[in-house]
């Protein structure tokens, strides 16, 4: 017998709930992660996917099975991400995986990307800079040092993984047109973990003082707004802090996800809510950052 | 003067592959080669850090190399920061602030001033004494049109967290170059 998780349609930061609400319902039964019907995913849909099958894997889980999207495109994009290669470590595929070559002028910045050490964010850093310059520049209008903060931002919410989900995780880097939404373009920014997240990471330095209040929004908030961190050392704790400000000066989004609330810092071009309680639970820690093409 | 170059030190205490500053622990490492070159450097001479070959520079590194640095060795020596770029100070004044730190910095337009946490009244003596050359407290004093007492708060706050030198009966802010 298997429990069947469906992928939603459309796959973003938007339906996320949606999908962990059925991952939180997983029984001890192998999971089927149903993507057949996938028309489109965001780089936040398919490293929150992997995430899901990392948390299995590191529960001793049945490797779960996971059926390719039916849509041509749509599988072939799957393929050009990156993701397929890293999810046929973590799941039993079905569907055929088409063979795609690279394009040059690819909106996929980064590919799906393992970060598990302070190697790959050195590699991530780097591989954004060769890709994502002329873009941030040239089509999104960012002044030429913006990208400067762009691969730092990048690099603290990498890092965010390697010094506190006690696991590894993914990022991926992409550009879109968000023409109904926004009417520009944007790029996103996507990073996922299945570790332990930010409330149990915070809990041993803050539960005491948020005392009864403390959650997984106490954590968020005493992480994204306080700026505290699980190690004593003051230096900690700035890296949310820096991609704050980054987003901020840039008219960009942030939220970070973990356990059951999600915190967001919201521009004035999106109707986000700050912050949203009482989610359905899932693993780790997932950070969306969007950086919107400035008027030109 | 010693002039230390970030790039040389990266390539020698982590790889010659990488081109940018990230992680805290390439900081980490970077700093240790810093504090290596230093320990048989008079601590009366200025230590030039040079930025101008980094590419990216982000906060935990920058807490690393620029703020652990200084608070472990900035009441014994001199320092300060070349060719920074906007990138670069991004990452480094919320360092210094968080730590209540400063330091001299020059960035890569050729401009001096004072990154980090300081009282007014000691920013705008390291401002004249940069536009108006090397002074007395009681010069000082005249120029900024305060007390000969404030003024020598003022100066007394620059050299304990040695941004100036005493110069010949006066004092002049860190030479960058």
């Amino acid at each position: 017998m298997t429990r069947v998780i469906e992928v939603p349609a459309q796959f973003d930061d938007r339906s996320f709930d949606q999908f962990a609400k059925g991952f939180a319902e997983t029984d001890g039964r192998r999971v089927l992660f149903d993507a057949h019907a996938t028309q489109w995913a965001s780089p936040y849909g398919l490293v929150g996917l992997l995430a899901a099958g990392q948390a299995l894997a590191e529960h001793g889980a049945e490797r779960p099975l996971l059926t390719l999207p039916q849509d041509r495109d749509v599988v072939h994009y799957l393929v050009r991400t990156g993701f397929t290669r890293h999810a046929e470590e973590l799941f039993e595929l079905h569907g055929k995986v088409p063979r795609v070559q690279a394009h040059g002028d690819s909106d996929v910045l980064l590919e799906v990307t393992p970060v598990r050490g302070a190697d790959d964010v050195h590699d991530v850093v780097g591989r954004i800079q060769e890709r994502a310059a002329a873009i941030l520049t040239g089509e999104l209008h960012l002044d030429p040092q913006a990208t400067m903060g762009f691969a730092m931002a990048l690099s603290e919410a990498c890092q965010n993984i390697v010094e506190h989900a006690g696991t590894g995780g993914w990022v991926a880097v992409q550009t879109y047109t968000w023409r109904r939404r926004l009417g520009r373009r944007v790029v996103v920014i996507a990073v996922a973990d299945a570790g332990v997240g930010f409330r149990r990471s915070l809990e041993a330095t803050q539960a005491k003082r948020f005392g009864d209040r403390w959650s997984d929004a106490a954590a968020l908030e005493a992480a994204l707004i306080q700026g505290v961190s699980r190690f004593r050392d003051p230096g900690r704790g700035q890296g949310l802090a820096g991609i704050r400000r980054y987003l901020n000066r840039w008219q960009g989004k942030l939220t970070v996800r973990s356990g059951t609330a999600r915190m967001a810092l919201v521009p004035p071009w999106d109707d986000d809510v700050p912050l949203a309680e009482q989610l359905p639970p899932f693993p780790g820690a997932q950070v969306l950052m969007i950086v919107p093409a400035q008027a030109g | 003067m010693t002039r230390i170059d970030l790039r040389d030190v990266l390539k020698r205490t982590v790889s010659g592959v990488y081109g940018d500053l990230v992680t805290r622990r390439t900081g980490q490492a970077v700093r240790d080669g810093i504090e290596e070159l230093l320990a048989d450097v008079d601590g009366e001479q200025v230590a030039v850090i040079d930025f101008g070959t980094v590419r990216v520079l982000d906060m935990s590194c920058a807490d690393e190399i620029v703020g652990k640095l200084l608070l472990t060795s900035g009441a014994a020596r001199y320092f300060a920061l070349v060719n920074l770029h906007e990138g670069h100070l991004d990452a480094i004044e919320p360092v210094l602030e968080r730590h209540g730190l400063a330091v001299v910095a020059q960035t890569a337009d050729g401009a001096v001033r004072v990154l980090g946490s300081l009282p007014d009244a000691a920013r705008r003596a390291f401002g004249v004494m940069l536009s108006d050359g090397p002074a007395p407290a009681d010069e000082i004093a005249r120029r900024l049109a305060v007390t000969r007492d404030a003024a020598r708060a003022a100066v007394d706050e620059l050299l304990r967290l040695r941004l100036v030198l005493p110069d010949a009966g006066g004092y002049q802010p860190l030479r960058c170059a």
